[in-house]
């Protein structure tokens, strides 16, 4: 299994298997080869707990088994980042993190339409991954990735107007949550409420740019639940076989809905399923933005090289339930103990402090900011109407003279023209369909 | 020029677009050097290279999906479905993704997705589907189904350059069954707009695809008994042509709506709503639908000839309603 031969170095192509004979084996002995994969762990800490459903008494319910009491691990120095660039994603994590208390905050006063999705303990995730993004890269959010849409350029604003369904949300009040996108501009992809269809989708994006002679990363995240659905395999392997620039984020936060990741998949780390698909896979502690950004830059440099996809497992947990209707009472209360400890934010915080890359009076400053402009976004958006109810019509079609089309990244290679299109042959042909 | 297959001229029209524009390339199964299951394109992969001639996996989702992230960055994809019955493992990304992305986010995406449906081949239930329904029903696309060798040609070239999506359903009946005199210049058949297949005074059939050709053949007999028949030929069951419609009934005031697609849900059962709501008072006899029975098509020749709507099928309809 992968994690037995860490030791083995990554080749230089950036392929992460080896076949090699076992040295015990005579070569007379046709004894099976043994293979070897390596998976980078960057973690710095191994957690090593299990969710298991049992029965007590009347009722079946989940339990944690294993060891929680490990000290919090400290932040990962990175390899890429300096002091500047960690203060930037810090200060993205913030604004994550308070936007959504600001919704909760509208939602209990009935001004949002429709719940409310929650990226909490996952704020370093989305954040460092879409920092290592350049402006002709793209990007694709699940619902928790608002983080993600922040640091791709939307503002804080634009995501609590999609919540209240306004006329002045990105989709004009068509669509909620994290539900839209910008092809023009910022060049995130919208994703659609079912898991593992914008996979393909970002695959596209690449192979459009490289038929226009541009390689460019293209992100996108997955869940451990949604990894499970087909169009996840069926999106990362085409990437795959055409090496196209796909960095995928699976985002292991350990429970899909109510159902934990047991229960989804029998490997340990969903970084593992890289093997399979024959790219690499990492995994990081998707609460240390250092180990996320890292991964996700190495991730992106391989992918504007043209030499194919990555997966970066994200290890972490979701800290609410699936959304703001749910309790998440299944959920064993030891894990949510275990997990508040590796706080994603308070720990970045702690690092940035004792490394004096920001002095308490600084941070101070920098969180008054933050709640300035979330307070003027709230504002905004409060005060913003809703849509006319006639805005529901039109815009189902691209109408003449609505968009403009024409590549993005330069005028695509041509093919050579060398002969008209001959009779296709008959032979060959379905004939038996004929 | 001599006359074209339905087939070839949509051969020649992907390979005339792919030569205007460098943004239009193909992608699908065995479609490169094997040049497609029905050979569409064969010999494309020789002439525009493996970079527009894309084989993929077997994984209809992921060239949907492909094909879309390609159109948002200003391509215009066309991807074959092998056979159009597969195109259900791609359902959610054609009526969720593809579909929606215009309304929703004004992304617009402009891509084909084409490929042979359709019976009378003995394909049995997997390679015979008229899956044209699934798809008139998600708003945001455009379905096209053609009946003729210059309208496959006008028609696909008007799919590829369309900023929306369209399924273009290709009857595979048809592909080398038919050939006709097709223009060697550059032309379009604009997609929503229908045609008259034969002007007649008596009662008109509004049908589409290989049914045009059971329509025509059955007003040919009819003819011999002095009844005379309009055939309107929709080639696009999304848009509809509501207005030929309305007009042929205006005119002949009776209407018989025929298709090879399942009777339940059909195209039929929204054209008789339709002419219910704007053509109600021109009717002089019952809107009378032929279709294809309700269930899936049947593999061996008599049982798929029971299933299909047949001349004969047109032809006692035809007298029935006259009589009215």
């Amino acid at each position: 299994m992968a994690r037995k031969n860490n030791k083995t170095k990554n080749s230089r192509n950036g392929s992460n298997h080896k076949g090699r004979r076992s040295p015990q084996e005579p070569a007379s002995n046709p004894a099976a080869a043994q293979r070897s994969y390596t998976i980078p762990d960057y973690r710095l800490e191994k957690p090593n707990f299990q969710v298991k459903q049992i029965r007590s008494g009347d009722e079946v319910r989940y339990e944690v088994t294993g060891d929680l009491s490990a000290p919090v691990p400290p932040i990962r120095d990175s390899k890429y980042l300096d002091k500047q660039q960690c203060l930037e994603i810090y200060r993205w994590m913030l604004l994550n993190r308070k936007m959504e208390q600001a919704l909760e905050n509208l939602y209990k006063q009935g001004k949002v339409v429709g719940g409310v999705y929650f990226g909490l303990g996952q704020e370093a995730c989305s954040c460092a991954s879409a920092y290592a993004l350049g402006p002709d890269d793209w990007m694709g959010p699940m619902i928790r990735n608002q983080g993600s849409l922040l640091v791709r350029g939307f503002s804080a604003r634009d995501i609590m107007m999609q919540y209240m369904a306004k006329a002045g949300s990105p989709t004009k009040g068509r669509d909620a949550s994290s539900h839209f996108g910008d092809i023009e501009r910022r060049n995130v992809v919208a994703p659609i409420s079912t898991l593992g269809d914008l996979i393909p989708v970002l695959s596209g994006v690449a192979l459009g740019a490289r038929l226009q002679g541009r390689n460019i990363a293209v992100m996108t995240y997955i869940g451990d639940g949604g990894q499970s659905t087909g169009v996840t395999y069926e999106g990362l392997n085409f990437a795959a076989v055409q090496k196209l620039g796909l960095v995928l984020v699976v985002e292991n936060n350990l429970w899909a809905y109510s159902t934990p990741a047991e229960m989804q998949f029998p490997i340990k780390d969903l970084a593992e399923r890289a093997i399979g698909y024959g790219i690499p896979g990492v995994i990081v502690d998707g609460t240390d933005p250092c180990q996320v950004y890292d991964a996700a830059h190495e991730a992106c440099e391989r992918a504007r090289r043209g030499e194919g996809p990555t997966l970066i497992e994200a290890k972490m947990m979701r800290m609410k339930g699936h959304a703001i209707h749910d309790a998440a009472d299944y959920v064993p209360k030891p894990l949510f103990d275990y997990w508040r400890k590796r706080d994603p934010i308070s720990r970045f915080e702690n690092y940035l402090l004792s490394k004096k890359w920001l002095t308490s009076q600084d941070n101070q400053k920098l969180i008054a900011d933050v709640d300035r402009e979330l307070e003027a976004d709230r504002n905004a958006a409060v005060a913003s109407p809703m849509p006319e109810p006639e805005s529901a019509a039109g815009g189902v079609y691209c109408e003449e003279g609505c968009h403009e089309i024409k590549p993005k990244y330069g005028i695509p290679k041509a093919g050579v023209t060398k002969s008209k299109p001959a009779t296709p042959k008959e032979r060959e042909t379905a004939v038996h369909l004929k | 020029m001599p006359p074209l297959t339905y087939l070839e001229a949509i051969r020649q029209g992907i390979w005339e677009e792919m030569e205007r524009d460098p943004a239009v390339f193909c992608i699908g199964e065995d479609i490169g050097i094997y040049g497609g299951a029905f050979k569409v394109t064969d010999g494309f992969i020789d002439h525009f290279g493996p970079e527009r001639v894309i084989d993929t996996p077997i994984a209809e989702s992921a060239i949907v999906g492909a094909a879309l992230g390609a159109a948002f960055t200003g391509m215009r994809p066309v991807a074959e479905f092998q056979f159009m019955d597969f195109i259900g493992c791609a359902f959610n990304q054609i009526t969720n993704m593809v579909a929606k992305a215009h309304y929703r986010w004004g992304a617009p995406a402009p891509l084909v997705i084409r490929g042979p449906s359709g019976g009378n081949v003995h394909g049995g239930p997997f390679h015979s589907q008229n899956p044209e329904m699934w798809f008139v029903h998600a708003p945001g696309l455009k379905v096209v189904c053609p009946a003729s060798a210059y309208d496959a040609k006008g028609l696909i070239k008007a799919s590829i350059r369309d900023n929306n999506p369209v399924i273009f359903f290709e009857h595979k009946y048809l592909y080398r069954r038919i050939k006709e005199e097709v223009p060697a210049d550059d032309y379009i058949v604009p997609l929503g707009k229908a045609r008259t297949a034969r002007e007649g005074h008596d009662l008109s059939i509004i049908t589409y695809a290989a049914m045009v050709h059971t329509a025509l053949e059955a007003a040919e007999m009819l003819a011999k008994d002095g009844i005379d028949i309009e055939v309107i030929d929709l080639r696009t069951v999304s848009p509809l042509d509501r207005e030929a419609i309305v007009q042929t009934v205006r005119k002949t005031n009776k209407v018989i709506l025929l298709h090879e697609d399942v009777r339940t849900g059909g195209i039929a059962g929204e054209i008789a709503a339709i002419i219910n709501e704007e053509a109600f008072d021109d009717l002089d006899g019952p809107i009378i639908r032929i279709t294809a029975q309700d269930s899936p098509v049947p593999f061996s020749p008599p049982q798929e000839e029971y299933f299909l709507p047949k001349v004969s099928d047109v032809v006692r309809e035809a007298r029935r309603l006259k009589a009215y």
